[in-house]
């Protein structure tokens, strides 16, 4: 569905990795992996919090 | 240098070079022997401490099982049936057990590291299997079961889809580096197929439907167990690159594209991170945290010679998501798969075949062997990969528990599950006041 591929050959191909010829679709995939660091701290700390006032 | 002296050095150098990769492949394998010790831990920490050595006791035996069925025909039939269900006498020559290459030869080095790898991955398809059906399977049933799926069913899947001409590569362009579809697809759909006929373990539902959950009795044991597995899959995926095979070259996948060493352990990593994350987040359940690992290595397995780095990631962080889900779904439709085998490698190995359909359109593609213009990655490759993987897994592992299951040699009777599967076997797991309720 989505061409990643930056290669259309593999005589002589250095980056094969998708998105490699895309600065675009390199820093979409960066920022997604970033969101999915911080969505499951946020999830975290809210469980916790809700823990802390079950115990009180 | 003379010509003579040229020549001696090159041969010393290939020489050397073939030593070099041997004792790689050895120790790939021997890697590959953690993923059945954590398997080992992880089936028996689930299971109930009355079941406990059975557990233990039929995981060991399904891989003591594997090694020669794998020697007397596994390895036959994935050299010899790439083009479907005809035999190739030429390449099939090279796995019968009477070659003069399958045994101690001073001029092979290659044949038996490469049995012994896939001889290892033969074992982990039937350790997926062993987890789905604890505490219920009678153990000769399951082993003679484990035996068709590891030295049958996936090196067939694995000859179509895993191998430089296999029909599959060659006319659709199906990609599939680290076998998401061939052994975990496969292995995971089997599963499905048998517990559909195994039936659930006493208990596990009650009259209205609704599900009760069974607690392993170690959770520490399990997680311990889950990141062995994690620690044999750098070994089965060391297993899955070949060397001086493809164009120039330097190590190449398992069709002979080119890759490196590096490029699998960015995006393993990346995966393993990923789906212990996503099902952290998904769950916040220590049990499915650690399953996240296998469900994210899994989901990125099929394009893990060529994902960039943060994309594997979020494949994987997307595969966290979906095992726990999925294996909500098996349970609201009434299969009890005991620790999630089915949704961690049958669903999520699926989702990894598609998202290399989504996300790696276009690239070229590569076989080893002449004579082959292979298509590049597409969508429409991968789904009809997908499709053979799930149907050759699920078909023979229904059809046969099926049979097993109208002789009554299927499921243990209900006093046995009620005593524990370890009443059949001599010994004891724990000493008598540890208890299970």
């Amino acid at each position: 569905m989505f061409n990643s591929s930056p290669i259309t050959s593999w005589e002589g191909a250095e980056a094969i990795f998708s998105y490699a010829d895309s600065p675009l679709g390199m820093a979409v995939c960066f920022w997604i992996m970033t969101a999915m660091l911080i969505v499951p701290l946020v999830v975290s700390y809210k469980a916790e919090e809700q823990a802390e006032i079950d115990h009180q | 240098m003379t010509p003579e002296e040229m020549q001696a050095a090159i041969e010393a150098l290939q020489g050397l070079s073939n030593t070099n990769l041997e004792i790689f492949y050895y120790w790939c394998t021997a890697i590959m022997i953690l993923i059945h010790a954590g398997f080992l831990m992880y089936e028996m920490g689930a299971s109930r401490v009355k079941h406990s050595l059975a557990s233990g006791t039929k995981n060991v035996l399904a891989f003591a099982f594997m090694i020669p069925t794998f020697y007397m025909f596994g390895w036959l039939i994935y050299l010899s049936f790439w083009q479907g269900f005809t035999y190739d006498p030429v390449w099939g020559e090279f796995g019968l057990p009477m070659s003069a290459i399958m045994g101690p030869n001073m001029a092979d080095q290659a044949t038996g590291v490469f049995w012994g790898a896939f001889t290892l991955f033969a074992c982990t398809t039937a350790s997926i299997l062993s987890g789905a059906v604890i505490e219920r399977i009678r153990m000769a049933s399951f082993v003679v079961l484990a035996v068709i799926l590891g030295s049958v069913v996936w090196n067939l899947a694995a000859s179509w889809g895993w191998h430089p001409a296999g029909w599959l590569v060659t006319n659709y362009g199906y990609h599939d580096a680290v076998a998401s579809g061939v052994v975990h697809t496969i292995s995971g759909f089997f599963a499905l197929g048998v517990l559909i006929n195994l039936g659930p373990r006493i208990g596990k539902f009650n009259a209205d439907g609704s599900a009760n959950q069974i607690r392993g009795h170690s959770l520490p044991m399990t997680i311990t167990g889950l990141m062995l597995i994690v620690v044999g899959f750098f070994g089965f995926i060391g297993a899955c690159v070949l060397y001086n095979y493809g164009v120039g070259g330097g190590w190449t996948n398992i069709y002979g594209g080119p890759t490196t060493l590096s490029a699998y352990l960015f995006n393993t990593l990346m995966a393993v991170a990923g789906g212990i994350i996503g099902c952290y987040a998904c769950t916040r359940d220590p049990f499915w945290m650690m399953s996240g690992a296998l469900c994210g290595v899994i989901s990125a397995a099929a394009g893990l010679d060529l994902w960039y780095p943060p994309l594997a990631f979020a494949i994987a962080f997307a595969g966290g998501y979906l095992g726990p889900w999925a294996a909500g779904q098996l349970e609201k439709m009434g299969i009890d798969d005991a620790v999630g085998a089915v949704a961690v490698h049958g669903v999520c190995g699926v989702w990894g075949l598609l998202a290399v359909g989504i996300f790696l359109g276009g690239y070229p593609g590569f076989s080893s062997w002449d004579g082959f213009d292979v298509p590049s990655i597409n969508m429409t490759g991968q789904v009809i990969g997908a499709a053979v993987m799930v149907a050759t897994g699920f078909i023979p592992g229904y059809v046969l528990s099926w049979i097993f299951n109208k002789l009554g040699i299927l499921r243990a009777g209900d006093g046995v599950q009620r005593d524990g599967m370890d009443s059949e076997l001599e010994g004891v797991a724990y000493p008598e006041e540890i208890r299970s309720q």
